[in-house]
This record gives C-alpha cells, sequence and structure tokens, in this order.
C-alpha cells in the first residue's frame, strides 16, 4: 500500500540528542544527597551462608551503610515468585547478592566491599539442566513448592524442575507409526549475554512521605512498580518509576532484574537515593543471561517428504532462579516446530533450576534456540531422503489453511513463508558458488523462521494523544526506547493516522509511571503491532473529538463531517469547514463562549483473543506471527578453522514496512547477534559455577570488521491487527542465523556441528579429525 | 593525596582538584559532569569513553589522570558549535548508526579525531579505526556508510576553504 508517511525513512527524534551526548541514560544521572552502593558476590556458586561478618567493613571510610539479606521476609516474581533481593541463608549462584555496602562515592562502597566476611558451606554444583535433573542431585530451592506461581504452570516438588510444559497435537504415537522415515538429534544452543554496551543501573529511593521513586534501565516501569509496591506494601500509585534513554537491551533489561536488589539495599537508608551501575562483569554474571537450551528432536516424515510427527523435548537449564526464565522454555518449546505444519506433536518443555545466572529473555525468546534443531534437521532429513532441501521445507511450511501446533489457523495474513523462502534461494543459491581453494572451504546455508510474540493475556499498550492550538501532536506511550526506533514509529504511525506531518508530532523522550499510560512492558517485537494499533484508535477517537466539535460551530452532524488534518469541513460542501487550529481546545465562538472538547484521546490495544492455553497446550498463544527465511555464504579458512561470513541474506514478510532506513538497521543488527551466538559468543561457565569469560574481551562480541555484507528484503501481505498492516520485527533476525550458517559448514565441509559457537578451534579440530577419517 | 590539575576541556581551561590515581574518565563524568563519555566496560574494549586528547582519540577509561596536565581535551559535547553541529555528527544521526546510541559518542569522537588528522583515510584505515569500538545495535553497516558521507563533507570543506 501507498501512504503518505509511512513506509519512508525519516531520521530518530533521539538522534541529535545522541549524537551530541546529550541523551542521559541511567549513569548520567545524579540527584541531591545521591549515596552510591556496590554489591558482595559469593565465591561459591552453591552453598549455605553460616555467617556474615560486616563489623569491618562499617569502620571503612564513606560507608554509610552495610546491608545483608538477614530479615528479608519476601521473595518476587512474575510468573514463579522464587526471587529474593538478596540471599539470606543461601546462595543459589555465582552472581547473587550477599551484600551490600552504601557509601558516599561508588569507590568507597567499593573499596569495603572486601571487609566482608562471610563464612559458607558449599553444596554440590549444577551447571546443567542434566545434572540437575538427576535423581540423586540436591534439591536447589527446597521450599519451591510454597511459591506463589501462575495457575497454568506446573512444578514438580522434590526436583529441580520449576515447571513442565506440554503441548500435544494428533497422537504423536500414532505419528510415528504411519512414519516411514525418522530421524533424531540433539542440539545445544549455551548460554550468552544480551551485553548491551550499556550496562544495568538503578537508583531508588525511599522518601520521608512513604513514596518510592526509581530510574532503572529497564524496559518494564510498570513491572518494576507493582513489584515494589506489592514488596514493600505501598499503593502502586505511591511509586513513581522513571526510565531513562536505555543503551541496548536485547531482553535483558526486561521483566524485573537488578531494581529489587537495590531498593532491598535503599530501603536502609531511607531519605537518601542510592545509585547502583553494574560493571561489565556484573553484568555478565549477575543481571540475566540468555538460551542454555539442549533440544532433543525426532522428526517422522513419509519417503515422499510430508512431514507427520514431530516429538521435542526441551531442557532449559534456567539458572538459580526461574521466575524469568519460565516462559522462555515454553515459547521455545511450542515454537519448535519451525514454520512447519506436523498432524502430531509431542512438545515437552523442562525449566530447570541450575546454580547459573538465571536466564531471562534474550532477543529472539526461544526461537533461535529451537530453530537451531529444527532448521538443521530439515537439511538432515532432506539428506536422509535423498530430496532437495528447498523442496522438502516447501512441502510442509505453514500457510493458509494449516494448522500449527498450538491449534491455531492459518491465514494468508500470517504472511509467506515460501515467497520469502524462495527469495533467499535466488539471492544465496542463484549462483554457483566458489570452488575449493588451497586457503578456503566455500560453502552456504538456509533457514525458514517463524517468530510468535510472547505477551500475557493482560499485556496492553496505552497512548495519550493531545492536540495543541497550532495543530501540533503529543503522544505518550509506555513503550521502552531501547534503540529499537519505537518513538519514530510512533510519529509516522500518528503522522499517517492523524493527516499531519511527522514534524508536527512530537513523542515523548522518558518513560514515567506518574504520567505514562500503562504498558505491560516493551517485549516480543509487539510495539509496532500493538502500540501502532493503541495510536491508531487514539487518532480515530481525537478526530471523533474535533468532528463533534466541529459539528456545533458548522450546525450540522458530525457524521457528514471530514477531517484532512487542517480541517474538519463538510463533506457535501467542502468550503463549509473550520480548521483544527480552532477546534483543539474547543471552539470559541463570536460571543465568547466555549464549546466542545479538548482535542485529546486515551487508548490502549491488545491482542484479539489471546488466552491461557489448554491441558494439552492448545489455544491461541501466538495469535500473530511473522515469517521468513535467511541464508549464509561463508567461507572456512583451513589452516585456522576460522569462519568468515561473507554474505548473509534475510527476507521476511512483516505486512507493511514503516520506516525502510530503521527497519534495514534492526536486521543488520539482529543478523549480527545470531552471527556472534553461532561463531564466537559463549558464557562459560566452569564446574563450580564460575563465569570464566565476564568480560567483553574473552566473550567475543562481533566487530565491525566482522560485519558481512546483506541482502535485506521485505515482503508485504499486510496483518489485520497492526496498525497499516504492519507485524513487529524486532527479534526475528536472530532466529536464523545459527542454523543457516552451521547448514553451510556443511556444505563446505560435510561436518555436522549441532551446538554452537562453532569456534575456531572446535572448526579445526573437525577438520583435522575429518582428514584423519578419509 | 588530593592535587590540583589543569588542563583545557571543550576550549575552556579548567584546573581541578583530582586523586592521581583517577582515571579521566572519572574526571570527565563525575568532576565536570560532562556525562556524555560513556562507561561501557572494566578493561577498555569497548570504546564508548574516547575522547580527543592533544589531537588524539584515547580511551578515556584507562588514560590516568595525570596525563591530561596542561593537555586540550575535547569530548563529544566540544564538537557542535552552538546549533551547528559537526560534520561527524550530522552524518552518524542521518545514515541510521544511531539505535541505542550508546556507542554513539566514542564512535563520533574517533571519526571526528581521524578525519581531522587524516581526511583522506582509506576505508581500511575507518575500519581500523572504528573495529576498537562495540556497537551491539547496528551490525556496524550504517556506521561505515555514516563515516563515509562525513568524510566527503569534511574533503569538501576543505576543498571549499582551499
Ligand atoms: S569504557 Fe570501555 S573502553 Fe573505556
Ligand atoms: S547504537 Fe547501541 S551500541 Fe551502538
Amino acid at each position: 500500500m501507498e501512504y503518505k508517511y509511512v513506509g519512508k525513512s525519516y531520521i530518530r527524534p533521539d538522534a541529535i540528542s545522541k549524537v551530541t551526548g546529550k541523551a542521559v541514560y541511567l549513569d548520567d544521572i545524579r540527584l541531591p544527597g545521591m549515596l552510591h552502593a556496590a554489591v558482595l558476590r559469593p565465591q561459591y556458586a552453591h552453598a549455605k551462608i553460616l555467617s556474615i561478618d560486616t563489623s569491618e567493613a562499617e569502620k571503612c571510610p564513606g560507608v554509610v551503610k552495610v546491608v545483608t539479606g538477614k530479615g528479608c521476609k519476601f521473595h518476587y516474581g512474575d510468573n514463579i515468585r522464587d526471587l529474593v533481593p538478596m540471599a539470606d541463608e543461601k546462595v543459589h549462584y555465582i552472581g547473587e547478592p550477599v551484600a551490600a555496602v552504601v557509601a558516599d562515592t561508588p569507590k568507597h562502597a567499593k573499596d569495603a566491599l572486601s571487609k566482608i566476611q562471610v563464612s559458607y558451606d558449599p553444596l554440590p554444583v549444577y551447571i546443567d539442566a542434566r545434572q540437575a535433573m538427576s535423581e540423586d542431585a540436591v534439591i536447589i530451592h527446597e521450599d519451591m513448592d510454597q511459591y506463589w506461581t501462575l495457575p497454568t504452570l506446573k512444578v514438580v516438588p522434590g526436583t529441580n524442575i520449576a515447571n513442565v510444559y506440554q503441548v500435544r497435537k494428533g497422537r504423536a504415537a500414532d505419528g510415528f507409526d504411519e512414519a516411514e522415515v525418522v530421524l533424531e538429534g540433539e542440539f545445544n544452543y549455551p548460554f550468552g549475554s544480551c551485553a548491551a554496551i550499556e550496562p544495568h543501573g538503578s537508583i531508588v529511593w525511599f522518601k520521608e512521605d512513604k513514596t518510592i521513586e526509581v530510574w532503572s534501565s529497564s524496559i518494564c516501569p510498570f513491572i518494576v512498580r507493582d513489584d515494589l509496591a506489592n514488596s514493600y506494601g505501598v499503593p502502586a500509585s505511591d511509586v513513581r518509576v522513571h526510565i531513562p534513554d536505555i543503551g541496548g537491551c536485547f531482553g535483558y533489561k526486561s521483566d524485573i532484574t537488578v531494581e529489587q536488589t537495590i531498593a532491598w539495599i535503599a530501603s536502609f537508608v531511607p531519605g537518601r537515593p542510592v545509585k547502583w551501575v553494574s560493571s561489565r562483569e556484573e553484568d555478565f554474571t549477575s543481571t540475566l543471561i540468555g538460551h542454555g537450551i539442549r533440544t532433543q528432536m525426532k522428526i517422522g516424515a513419509k519417503r515422499d517428504g510430508k512431514l507427520v510427527a514431530l516429538q521435542v523435548k526441551v531442557l532449559h537449564s534456567s539458572g538459580a532462579y526461574a521466575d524469568t526464565g519460565v516462559n522462555v522454555t515454553m515459547a521455545a518449546t511450542h515454537n519448535s516446530t519451525g514454520p512447519y505444519e506436523f498432524d502430531h506433536c509431542e512438545l515437552t518443555g523442562y525449566t530447570v533450576y541450575t546454580n547459573t545466572t538465571p536466564v531471562g529473555a534474550f532477543r529472539g525468546y526461544g526461537h533461535q534456540e529451537v530453530h537451531l534443531a529444527i532448521e538443521r534437521m530439515m537439511d538432515m532429513l532432506a539428506r536422509k531422503l535423498k530430496m532437495d532441501p528447498f523442496a522438502l521445507r516447501s512441502k510442509n511450511y505453514l500457510h493458509e489453511g494449516s494448522v500449527n501446533a498450538l491449534g491455531e489457523h492459518m491465514w494468508k495474513f500470517n504472511g509467506d513463508v515460501a515467497a520469502a523462502a524462495s527469495r533467499v534461494q535466488e539471492v544465496v543459491f542463484g549462483h554457483d558458488k566458489p570452488k575449493e581453494d588451497d586457503t578456503y572451504f566455500y560453502g552456504r546455508g538456509f533457514a525458514a523462521v517463524m517468530k510468535s510474540p510472547k505477551g500475557a493475556p493482560f499485556s496492553t499498550k496505552g497512548c495519550y494523544m493531545k492536540m495543541n492550538t497550532d495543530g501540533s501532536v503529543n503522544i505518550n506511550m509506555g513503550g521502552a526506547e531501547v534503540g529499537q526506533g519505537l518513538r519514530t514509529v510512533v510519529r509516522q504511525i500518528a503522522a499517517e493516522a492523524l493527516k499531519i506531518a511527522p514534524e508536527k508530532v512530537r513523542v515523548y523522550t522518558e518513560l514515567d509511571t506518574q504520567f505514562s499510560p500503562y504498558e505491560w512492558q516493551t517485549i516480543g517485537s509487539m510495539f509496532t503491532m500493538q502500540g501502532g494499533r493503541a495510536i491508531v484508535r487514539a487518532a480515530d477517537k481525537m478526530i471523533a473529538v474535533l468532528k463533534n466539535t466541529a459539528a456545533q460551530v458548522l450546525k450540522t452532524d458530525a457524521d457528514y463531517l471530514e477531517y484532512d488534518g487542517e480541517y474538519v469541513y463538510l463533506k457535501a460542501d467542502p468550503y463549509i469547514k473550520v480548521a483544527v487550529t480552532e477546534l483543539a481546545r474547543g471552539y470559541i465562538t463570536e460571543d465568547g463562549i466555549t464549546i466542545g472538547d479538548l482535542a485529546q484521546a486515551v487508548s490502549d490495544a491488545r491482542l484479539p483473543r489471546y488466552a491461557a492455553p489448554d491441558k494439552n497446550g492448545q489455544g491461541p498463544l501466538g495469535v500473530t506471527y511473522t515469517f521468513g527465511a535467511q541464508g549464509a555464504e561463508i567461507r572456512i579458512e583451513k589452516k585456522t578453522g576460522k569462519i568468515l561470513v561473507d554474505h548473509f541474506a534475510s527476507v521476511f514478510d512483516v505486512g507493511q514496512v514503516i520506516n525502510p532506513l530503521q527497519i534495514r538497521g534492526s536486521v543488520l543488527g539482529g543478523v549480527n547477534i545470531g552471527i556472534g551466538a553461532a561463531l564466537y559468543e559463549e558464557v562459560i561457565f566452569d564446574e563450580n559455577g564460575k563465569i570464566t569469560n565476564p568480560q567483553y574481551f574473552q566473550y567475543h562480541v562481533p566487530t565491525y570488521k566482522e560485519m558481512p555484507k546483506q541482502t535485506i528484503e521485505f515482503l508485504e501481505t499486510p496483518d489485520p491487527i497492526g496498525a497499516f498492516g504492519a507485524r513487529g520485527i524486532g527479534e526475528h533476525s536472530v532466529v536464523g542465523p545459527a542454523p543457516a550458517i552451521l547448514n553451510a559448514i556443511y556444505d563446505a565441509t560435510g561436518v555436522d556441528f549441532c551446538e554452537i559457537p562453532v569456534t575456531p578451534e572446535k572448526m579445526k579440530k573437525a577438520l583435522e579429525a575429518l582428514k584423519e577419517y578419509a | 593525596m588530593a592535587e590540583k590539575i589543569a588542563f583545557t576541556i571543550n576550549g575552556q581551561p579548567r584546573s581541578v582538584e583530582v586523586e592521581p590515581d583517577m582515571m579521566l574518565i572519572d574526571v570527565i563524568r563525575d568532576v565536570l559532569d560532562l556525562t556524555g563519555t560513556k562507561h561501557g566496560c572494566d578493561n577498555a574494549t569497548c570504546g564508548t569513553c574516547m575522547v580527543i586528547l592533544n589531537g588524539r582519540a584515547v580511551k578515556s577509561c584507562n588514560t590516568v589522570i595525570t596525563k591530561a596536565a596542561g593537555a586540550e581535551i575535547t569530548t563529544v559535547e566540544g564538537l557542535a558549535k552552538g546549533m551547528e553541529l559537526h560534520p561527524v555528527q550530522t552524518a552518524i544521526a542521518e545514515s541510521g548508526a544511531v539505535q541505542c546510541g550508546f556507542c554513539t559518542p566514542g564512535i563520533v569522537i574517533e571519526l571526528v579525531a581521524m578525519l581531522d588528522s587524516k581526511p583522506n583515510a582509506s576505508e581500511q584505515e575507518l575500519a581500523n579505526a572504528l573495529n576498537k569500538h562495540l556497537c551491539r545495535c547496528t551490525g556496524y553497516e550504517p556506521i561505515r556508510d555514516g563515516a563515509l558521507i562525513a568524510q566527503k563533507v569534511v574533503q569538501e570543506r576543505a576543498t571549499a576553504k582551499a
């Protein structure tokens, strides 16, 4: 569709403040009387705390207070209330807060930490779900059966299993009976860190008037607000949470992460704001990490390539607290079909407590982990069936009329995976690949992708809109700008809906629970879709206000009127009109009396019919899907085993592009994160549960010279929910790189990798083994 | 022991009381309240903290403050002349190189230092410079685009002046 403002590139409203260094991030905030906190972490990943002696630390220069977890009576969490702000009797992982120092400067706070004496009684450490699930494993959360959980969750008491999630469609046993070919595989997507360049941080201030004020690098101010209100027994309206600019999120600044810990610390120095900013090391060890998902997969197919049955076991090493990981397991489990239809599905996801940093959202939210499995399996199955892998896939793509694992019907407007696939096939496989030479092997690989959002039945996005007397418009929403560019999207969608130039729309810069409309959290690639719908609804309401006022001015009925951004006029005679500038504050009549309402509107939007699933996991948990395809052209250096991605292609059916520059930017960055996971990145725990690489020089985030050439295209099958047909795209691009690259490695060398990252050492070893074998 | 150190920052002579083991970044951010310079890592790997010290881009997180004595320092706040942005700032804003913006000040400073001293830097030289900066958002391509646009503007201005 051709729109006036939607589908065109505009620069971000926050670009100038960011290039001039004036954008304010958490660490840039300074408050009067502000104190600084430093947090002590344990030497053991799993241990009983026998005693803590803070007396020496209290004597250190500048120290105002030393805080421990003693006496903390509450647990918190949105899904499973298993979290505590600071360890009391036991530590469950190496990054857990054990004590904290509050001092006049960050340096004084840090210096005093080493003076705190803690004695521990170590317990066995489990860094992998398989160890923690073994029969004789020590229980990590002894009182887990007493934790409050969402009613849909199933704890297995007496084990380390925090939840078992099941999806049953058809009868898998029958399906495998019917199958003529069966293939099994096991794939591992290890721990990773979102590693945003801005580390986490929070400021919490318990005030004498019993209100609590918070600033945090979080994307969910309303969760932080409600959680703190609940824990400290104050009305939610008395907790005010501000979100400044955020220096990247990629998932791990969602849910509640560090805020409860800093609040606990600040509650001991009421009247003073307390700031804590994580070091890079703490950002790795003590916030949230990602993935930790092992997928065991069995596929049954007919000899002609028709898929019939899928059995999946997702083993999720979810870390020391499962509150933030449990939904990742679920998303991984029900998306493990990839973009394919199976008549019979038996998908089971285990969220397992381990003595590792808790897992939370990581851009892609369970999808990339299981796509590694399904998309590698599709290539392997094609080999087994002696079929072309593209032909095998096209035979089975979800399309209009098919039914996914959750029992949801697919419609044309869900998007066209086959078209995306054939475009990627063309740009990656449409030419001959270079012949192996002395230095390199060359390979190409493919992955088709399905992404469903992660929501909650109540997950909604609000919008406050008001028009000024010069016709300009201010908009407040609850969506957190983490760099994804949602302020630009708000501006363009509002401009289109209100028929005014984007320059006349001023979008909010910070979130503030006192002034921003409610939003659950800005996750799941849902802002453009849900937020966009909320904007359109607000615009419609505001236009209706203008028309109602105009109807009185023009002495007619509102439905005879039309609005064009500048005027409200009589459809039957456009000469009869009144300017919106005269209507915005109500219309002042000749005798000075003002009639009509202020031009403003409040709205919100959630996904239609999103509901809790039944006991077989059937029900609309996805509601909306985005499909796409990705492909890689790689080179493998024979001498070193180094893998170079020369070209990477992504095609997604996004419904409608809102801003071409920004959407390309989103995919460029996402692909880079996917490549990082495939080739370089892993948060490594040693057997004692210590992270051995919690720094950027050890945890290799892709650098400038490693960027591949990228082809990025979009299909536009309009969506009925999103504004102007737009679907989400935020996370999708990270889903395909790992399987596409591993498929390319096979194509280049005949080596099948089932886990990432494929580092040069691993590649080299595999090549050497190949040589010996030959 | 606190000592006094004098330098010029963003064109203004300043004299500040510092502990000699302080890093330049701490003085810039915490003493002078110039918060545009960012702190992204613990071991001088991310590049967000770059400032221009006597014409060279340096990491302020591993530059001890005593090295700044008598120096000429420019931070990201010192690049625009009033409302007029430095061409590097304009190019980076317009090329899509800004997402979260946390890496941006460091990258802007790097490019300004590079193009000031070497307006004709090769793409390889630009790549070497930009490889010192981590960006988790953009996939780097728009940063390269911005750098090349900025370079063109800087070169054109130089020819216009000549
Ligand atoms: S803060 Fe990372 S290089 Fe200086
Ligand atoms: S724009 Fe976010 S790190 Fe570069």
